[in-house]
């Protein structure tokens, strides 16, 4: 029998995978799916979709190599290095993928030719661009909390909402595409999950696991919103818009 | 038809094949759609016009022809020559 002793962030745990799973109950790409599902998807949009999770995925190296600077010699077992290094090889995984099933589909006959396409452009006043500053921001907190924030958090929505897609996205290849990714992004939560239970503890990186988890996923759903509306040709949605001075370094 | 194949239980997914095959633009090297996330080369394969991912593999045998089955990592002397190195430009 496994007691809470041994286990002192499964509370936390299960209260963040919670939100996360309230959160993903209904996501913007519920109407790339509707959009797909109705046959009303284009070959564009469908480029558009490939090309923006592809600039997502890509930048997931610059915010895991600020993570793994911070990775202290002998802090954690070495379990919890591999777990990350096992992020990491699947991560990039899943942006190889979607670069060749662009490049199959000749939407640009190179990869040079496919970091240069409009689609691809990765901006810094973007939601993606905020989303990917707030995961590096990350790298000044102690792993188990950025962990709790990312594979609790957004990690758990993407798997939602992959799911679903993978179920009922009726293009064949970007269908197994989606399937493939299954398994790992939820070996990802999973990873999560017993790295909360076992290494957060204190009560001061329960709050911030916590208060750090809402901001991710608030910035996840951002960049979906943003996913979606680029993919489905809306305009872009200005409220709540955040300005920053040009002088903040 | 691929005219080079991986063999799986040779291949230690390093992916130096698929990083140098992207990075002179042929894309033959991709990743399969399956949960093990296998590398595969596909038609776009010039093989024997390029033999670049034969030169970067650090893994006997875990490269070989399609029809022969023949180990070409590391490469055989016939195909260790200098206008085999990589692909030509017309």
């Amino acid at each position: 029998m496994t007691s809470s002793i041994e286990k002192p962030g499964a509370a936390l745990a299960e209260q963040l995978l919670k939100q996360s799973e309230a959160d993903a109950a209904i996501t913007p790409m519920d109407a790339v799916r509707d959009a797909a599902r109705a046959g009303e998807f284009t070959n564009d949009q469908c480029f558009r979709l490939l090309a923006r999770l592809w600039t997502l995925k890509r930048m997931m190296y610059y915010v895991y190599g600020g993570w793994a600077q911070g990775i202290n010699l002998n802090e954690y077992p070495p379990a919890v290095a591999y777990l990350f290094g096992k992020q990491i090889h699947d991560d990039s995984t899943h942006e190889m993928q979607l670069c060749d099933e662009m490049l199959r589909r000749r939407w640009a006959p190179t990869q040079k030719t496919l970091f240069a396409h409009p689609y691809t452009q990765f901006g810094t006043a973007t939601r993606t661009g905020s989303y990917i500053f707030c995961l590096r921001a990350l790298a000044n907190y102690p792993h188990n909390i950025r962990i709790a924030a990312h594979n609790l958090g957004p990690k758990a929505i993407e798997l939602a909402w992959t799911e679903k897609l993978a179920k009922l996205f009726p293009d064949e290849t970007i269908h197994a595409l989606f399937q493939s990714q299954l398994a790992e992004t939820r070996s990802h939560v999973m990873m999560g999950k017993f790295q909360v239970e076992q290494f957060v503890s204190k009560p001061v990186d329960i709050e911030l696991a916590k208060r750090l988890g809402a901001e991710t996923r608030r910035d996840y759903l951002f960049f979906l919103e943003e996913t979606a509306r680029f993919v489905l040709g809306m305009a872009e949605e200005k409220a709540g818009e955040v300005t920053v001075q040009a002088d903040i370094d | 038809m691929p005219t080079l194949k991986i063999d799986h239980a040779k291949c230690t997914e390093c992916r130096m094949c698929y990083v140098v095959c992207r990075e002179i633009e042929i894309n033959a090297v991709v990743v399969a759609p399956t949960s093990q996330h296998f590398f595969e080369i596909d038609e776009r394969c010039t093989y024997p016009g390029c033999t670049v991912c034969l030169m970067y593999c650090p893994a006997a045998g875990s490269i070989v022809e399609t029809e022969t089955g023949r180990s070409v990592v590391p490469p055989p002397p016939e195909v260790w020559t200098e206008n085999r190195r990589w692909p030509r430009l017309p």
